[in-house]
Order: C-alpha cells, then structure tokens, then sequence
C-alpha cells in the first residue's frame, strides 16, 4: 500500500524539518521519496504532521499492572468504554485494560512505548501483556539493579562476566535493555531497609548503588547495547535528595560510549522530577531542579525524562519497593508489597496529586522546571513515568503547558498551591516550547535515546509511524492560555495515527487494530563467556530461585511478532 | 404528577438491569416511550414489553414529580434507582443487586428482600427495605476506600455481612441481626442495629458511631471500655436503658464509639 500525505505542516527536528509545507510518501511500510501514481493521497492540508510518538518510560505490561488491576477494582471501572466493531471494550484509567493501553497509545499518535521495568523472573507475563496490547511496538527493559548475580559480579569486580550476564538475561528475558531502579536499596528492602545515596552498600553485600550503575554502564558499553543504562536513582521522592542525583551522573561521565551506537548518552536519569528536591525534609522541601538541570546543560553523556506531575488520582507502582512503603505510610491508603526472589522488589499504592496540596504542586513545578531550564530539549523527555506521576493519556495536558507560560502563570495563581511559587523558579520561566520542541521532546530525542534509527523522524527508510493532527500550526496561537484546552484536545486525538503505513487511527478513532511487536536486543559474540557464567552461577540459581532454569526463559512464541535487533559486540 | 407502573409478567433468570428506568431519565417519557424501550440483559438488550405490562398516567416536570411503582418479583432486577436524585420508585416484592447503589437524592422502597449492594456509595435521599438485606449494604465500591457518605438506610430485617464498609457519612438502621464486619473501615456516620450481631463490628474504624441494641457474640481487641452510660444521647439521638461505650479501633488509632446494650452483653460488664 502506498500512500502520500499531502500539503501538511511537518515537523521532523532529526531533519530540521521545522513546520515546513511537505508531502510525506509511504511506501511498503517505510517513508520512502518517492510513490507512483497508485498512491492514495490523503489530503492533510495546513494540518500538523509529525513522526509518531516514541515512549521512552511508562509502565504499561507485566506483573505491577497486573497487581494494580487486581489491587484497584475501583480504578478499572473509571475510563469504561463499550466494545465497537473493531475495538474491545475499555477499562481503567490509571492502569488501563490492555487493549486500551493501545488504543489509547494510538489515538495519542504514538507508535512506540517503553515498558520500563521488567524483572526477568517475570518477563514471560510482561511480554503476554504486550500480546495483548495493539498498535504500539514495546521496547521492554530488563531489571538488573538489585540482581543477586549482578551484585556478585559487581562485588568481584568482573566487568568481563557481567557483561555475559546482562547479554544473556537478555536473551532469557527477550528484553530491549537495562533498567536500574534505586540499585542496591531494593536488595535493602529484603531486610526492611533502604540505602541512601549511592556510597550506601546493600547490607550483606558490600556492594554500593554508585559501584552497580557504574560497572552496569560500563557494560552496556562494551556490549553497545542501543540504549543506554536507564537509571531511577537512589532516594527517590526524598526531600534533599538532588545531589544522589548528579552523583549518579557523574559516577559514569568518565564511561567512554561505544562508537558504534546513534545516541549521544551514556546514562538515562528517569523521572527525574522525583529526583530534584532540595531542603532536608517535607516541611522545608524546595526544588532542587537548578543544580540537576545545570548539570545536564554542561554534560552530553546525560538524558533525562520529567515524570511530570498531572493532578490526578493515579497509581504509583515501582521497583523501588522501600519508597513505596514510605509513601504509604503518609498517604494511610492501601499497599501492595512483591518480592521478587533473586532479582528485586515492588510496592504498589494508589495516590492522589491534589493541585491544593503543598507537596504535589511542589512536585508539579519542578516538573516543569525541568522542561524549562533544561535547554536542549534533545536531552529531556516528556513522560509522566505512567501511570506513577500521572497517565500517559495527560501527555497533551503537559504539552499545554510547556507551549503556554501564560497557562502556567494563569494555574500558578489560581490553581495551585503556593509552595510551585515560593519555593521554585517557576514563576520566574516565561519559555514556552514550539512544535518543534514537542515534536523533540515527545518522539524525535526519545527515538534517538532509546538508539532506534527507524523511529521519530521522517527520513527516507524511517518506519512509516506517522501522526496527523487536527491543528493548524500557521493559525493557531499555542502561547495563548485560553487555547491550552485546544492543544489537549487535539493532541489527544489524531486526525490520522499510521503505523508501519497502515491507518489505525482516523479522526481519533482506532479504525485498525495491529499486534505490537516486541522489541529486543541480541547481542552476538559473547556466546562462549556467556556459557561459562550460566555455569558458574545455575549452582546459586538453582538453590534459591523457585523456578527451574529450563522454565526460567522466555520461548519464542511468548514474542510474536518480534523486531530482534541484533548487536556485535566483538566490533 | 406522574406515576408509572411496571407490573412483571415474564420472569428473566438472567437479569435485567435498570439503570436507566430512574426518574432523572423517565419522567418525560410517554406509555410509547417504554415500549419501545429495550432493556439491558446480560451481554444484549431485549423489548421491555417482553417482561412488563406498562402504565402511565398523569404528567411530571422533572424527575421529583415521579413515582415508579415495580409489582412482582424483581429478584432478577438488578440496579433498581441507580443514581438517582428524585422522585420515587417502590418494589412491590424482592430486589435484586445493586438497589439505589450510588443514589444521590430521592426515595427507594423495596417491601421485600433486597440482595447485596443496596445503597453502595449512596450519597442522599432514602431507601427503606421491609425485609432483610443481604452482604455489603451502604458500603463502598470494591477496592474503593470512600464509602456511603449521606442519606438513610432502613432495614426492618436482617443484614449480611460487611454493613457499611468505609462509610462516611449518613445513617443506617438494621431492625434485624447484622453478621460480621459491620462499620468497617468507617470514618463518619451513624449505625444502629435493632437485633444480634455476630462478630467484629467496626473493624479498622476511624471514626462514626455504632449502636447495638441486641447481643455481641464477639468483640474485637481494638475496643477500649469507656464506662457505662444510662439513656445516653449519641449524636442528638436519645437511646433508653444502659450502655456500654467503647472507644476504637485502637489498631488504626480510630476514635469511633462503639455502644453495646447492657442488658444483652451481661458477659461484657
Ligand atoms: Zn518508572
């Protein structure tokens, strides 16, 4: 099938592309230069084209969102929408039905998202999940933070081993790349404890978050994994907590990156808004968002996404099992607690960001901070880590926001608690993005980041993800506070999402429902190293996981369809 | 005034759901409008005519000048005046799941059984039940922690178990026995039970008042004695005889009182 969108507004920051007046051709499933004349021509005249969206963090599939649904009845039956004739019927607003995951993904115009922790133990549910959810092609990381044979390795300092694990986990899992949640605390919680900052060793092992995120980056490096370390850091949400944060980053700024991959970062701080605070505690809490975003604006080894606040009833679900049993011991509501044998930790409690309490609009104007102060927008993502600060559905919200300092001054005096203005800068950031820095910050730099090649821009070769929107770029005044409900709006429902140049979504309605397909790294040339670690370690496998190695791995048909992306690490 | 009468004439065993025969939606609609109306069941919709004979009489302005008379056997009606916020429906015989779940204003009467979930989330009016009630009256939405918080339950018989569960606000009185877990989780509001309960009233409760006016087979720990109080006063309503209070549950730090006829719980003093 051939198509050409014609007479659009495009935005493609990869090929400064910036609102100019072009057709875009597809062809076989790819952006191609040119079509002949069977073309079917879809008339997007003066609207806004983009690549589609690219997630780089949210958790969408597993077992956390199978906890979340179980754990909350009450938040699945918010968001239910019957069954048509081409979709099923919806539930759930912060952790949606699966297929509503990818309906929804889709009618956002985005075409690939990120699940950004799975403990391997578990994958085999995290990629049944992705078989149920349409339309976005998932990009699955693999947990390794608190990973018994990672500590080991880390502990001997055995660089060369650990580099066969985490390519062999890889495997197993049938995973993208790696994940680091608060390293070595959740190892901690196994005794009731946390670590804090990254010179804290995990008790019983004399091993530190600063050394695992290290030596994890250096291997991911030598294998030249496409993406690089993805780190929640230590101290999450905790008032002070800021300089764990750029020690984090610059425990690594001396890792040299592989040659051979497309992204400029070593590391990936996620979420990084819950990981900006300052003062000592939650009565003198300020932001800390100044110091981090310098930092960043002076290192290129650094990439960041916001987990922007939304103000919403939400769930917040993570690895870092320890801070979710501090939150919720302030919120009193109900908690869920996972071990996850050899490999980490989860928590899961519901949570709700009230624009009138001090600490959430706190949260939210660092946030926004981060966008602001933070100037290539090539090293900040928006994500709102979903469904933990808010859900991904709020992304147009977001976008809103950063296009409007005049929304922004218009909340900070009427809706939202004062402690955004008193004890932030945000008051004082009149910046506001333009298309092209959504563009960026919503597909183009999470593409880049996450080193796909084919994905967030609109190059020849480029998959053929494509989102349309119903907005005209050259008559629309997005600085206006009074339009920011138009962005949210629109940007919440594409005019045409095309996945792999096929149409799934028309006029914000799933009109098409295609399988994901699961996306993960092969890395080749370590096959003999990789043989001796699974050796050296099945005796410690074998006496303390409750699953047998044979059962351990993820089969193949748990992963059609599938996109292998093969590495050489020996070049 | 408008009253419709909906008198069954064919049984569903698969239920039929009436969340959308409420006043707020019917009280402009016309004998014709009902017949051709089709009802919710299970996964589809039928003729409501295949289950009702059909009266309308009169006129309505708005949903308070109705009322909505239900004959026979709606033990396989389920949702009856769900979310209402006026008018007036009465069963004349047993109701099924979910009566007045949500209701905001307005008045249910059900003179027979009632099965579970009646008043779930209930926020005004009233719902009176003549005969008994089965599980999780007045209580919240599963895994919900904001329960019932206004408006009037009426039990004349018994309850199930789980009354009330996290509710906050609003009154409920039980004529009948009540089974285990009554006022659970509870933050605010009034419970008054005529008859016997089995066991744990008030489990994890913050805060609210419960009044057992029959026998306590078993109480929990997290309940402090406060002393003995004759024809006590409990939220300007005036109770006779004697009464033991109690004060929990302490386990989640809950202020709540918990008043135990005397008489009937000798074993307590
Ligand atoms: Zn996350």
């Amino acid at each position: 099938m051939e198509y050409i969108l014609k007479n659009g507004i495009v935005y493609d920051p990869t090929h400064n592309v910036t609102g100019d007046r072009k057709d875009v051709m597809i062809k076989d499933g790819k952006i191609v230069d040119n079509v002949s004349s069977d073309a079917k021509v879809l008339d997007v005249t003066d609207k806004l084209v983009m690549a589609a969206g690219v997630d780089v963090h949210a958790h969408i599939a597993g077992p956390k969102l199978c906890v979340g649904r179980l754990y909350r009845p009450e938040d699945s039956r918010a968001g239910v929408v019957p069954k048509t004739d081409i979709t099923r019927a919806e539930t759930g607003f912060s952790i949606p039905s699966c297929s509503a995951t990818g309906y929804r993904y889709s009618r956002m115009g985005y075409g690939t998202v990120t699940e950004a922790a799975v403990p391997p133990l578990e994958a085999k549910h995290t990629h049944e999940e992705i078989m149920a959810i349409p339309n976005i092609d998932v990009s699955p990381l693999a947990l390794f933070g608190n990973n018994w044979f990672v500590l080991q390795f880390v502990k001997k300092n055995d660089l060369e081993g650990l580099a066969a694990f985490v390519s062999a986990w890889l495997k197993l899992s049938k995973c993208y790349g790696m994940k680091v949640v608060n390293p070595c605390g959740s190892e901690a919680w196994g005794w009731g404890m946390n670590v804090h900052g990254i010179d804290d060793p995990a008790p019983h092992w004399d091993v530190t978050g600063g050394e695992v995120v290290r030596a994890l980056t250096q291997v991911n490096e030598m294998l030249g994994l496409p993406h690089s370390m993805h780190v929640h850091p230590n101290d999450l949400g905790h008032p002070g907590n800021y300089p764990t944060t750029i020690g984090t980053l610059d425990a690594v700024k001396d890792v040299k990156k592989n040659p051979n991959v497309i992204r400029d970062q070593t590391i990936h701080c996620t979420h990084l808004q819950f990981h900006c605070y300052g003062g000592t505690s939650w009565r003198d809490a300020k932001s800390g968002a100044a110091p981090v975003a310098d930092y960043i604006n002076k290192n290129k080894h650094v990439t960041c996404d916001v987990g922007q606040v939304t103000f919403d009833e939400t769930t917040t679900m993570t690895a870092d099992a320890p801070m979710e049993y501090d939150l919720y011991k302030l919120s009193g509501l109900k908690w869920a607690n996972k071990d996850i044998e050899l490999e980490t930790a989860s928590g899961l409690i519901p949570i709700i960001y009230s624009p009138k309490a001090p600490v959430n609009a706190l949260q939210w104007a660092i946030g926004l901070e981060l966008f602001l102060l933070i100037n290539d927008p090539w090293q900040v993502v928006l994500t709102t880590d979903s469904p933990n600060a808010g859900p991904f559905i709020r992304y147009p919200r977001i976008m809103s926001w950063l296009m409007s300092s005049d929304r922004r001054t218009e909340m900070l005096e009427n809706e939202v608690h004062k402690w955004a203005t008193k004890r932030t800068d945000l008051a004082s950031l009149d910046r506001v993005y333009d298309w092209s820095d959504i563009a960026t910050v919503t597909r183009s730099a999470p593409a880049k980041i996450l080193g796909l090649e084919q994905r967030g821009h609109l190059g020849v070769g480029a998959n053929a993800d494509v989102a349309v929107y119903d907005i005209e770029p050259e008559n629309f005044d997005a600085t206006k506070a009074s339009n920011a409900s138009v962005i949210e709006d629109v940007m919440g429902r594409a005019a045409y999402t095309i996945k792999d140049g096929e149409i799934v979504v028309k006029d914000g309605k799933i009109v098409k429902v295609v399988p994901s397909r699961h996306m993960w790294t092969n890395v080749t040339g370590f096959e003999e190293q990789e043989k001796k670690v699974l050796e050296d370690i099945m005796p410690m496998f074998n006496r303390y996981y409750t699953v047998k190695f044979e059962n351990y791995k993820v089969f193949d048909h748990y992963i059609d369809p599938a996109i292998e992306f093969k590495i050489d690490a020996g070049k | 005034m408008k009253t419709i009468t909906l008198t069954l004439k064919k049984f569903s065993s698969i239920a039929l759901e009436f969340e959308e025969l409420i006043p707020d939606t019917v009280y402009n609609w016309s004998k014709e409008d009902f017949e051709n109306y089709q009802v919710p069941i299970g996964n589809t919709r039928f003729p409501l005519t295949n289950y009702f004979d059909i009266e309308v009489e009169g006129d309505a302005e708005g949903p308070e000048d109705v009322k909505m008379i239900l004959d026979g056997d709606m033990s396989r009606v389920k949702y009856i005046g769900y979310r209402m916020t006026a008018g007036e429906i009465i069963v004349n015989g047993d109701a099924d799941l979910q009566a007045g779940a949500e209701m905001i204003g307005g008045s249910l009467k059900i003179n027979g059984n009632a099965e579970s979930y009646v008043g779930r989330e209930m926020r005004g009016g009233s719902i009176e039940v003549m005969g008994n009630v089965r599980e999780y009256c007045g209580t919240s939405y599963i895994g919900e922690w904001r329960g019932m918080s206004g408006g009037v339950i009426k039990v004349h018989g018994n309850a199930g178990k789980q009354l009330a569960d996290c509710m906050s606000g609003g009154e409920i009185y039980i004529g009948g026995s009540c089974d285990i877990l009554a006022g659970i989780h509870m933050t605010k509001g009034y419970i008054e039970i005529g008859g016997d309960v089995t066991r744990w009233p008030g489990g994890q409760m913050k805060n609210g008042t419960i009044v057992i006016k029959g026998k306590l087979s078993s109480l929990l720990e997290g309940f402090e004695n406060e002393g003995i109080f004759v024809d006590p006063d409990i939220e300007g309503k005036q109770l006779t005889g004697k009464y033991i209070k109690y004060k929990g549950d302490i386990g989640v730090n809950g202020k709540g009182s918990l008043w135990l006829n005397a008489e009937k719980n000798r074993n307590l003093l």
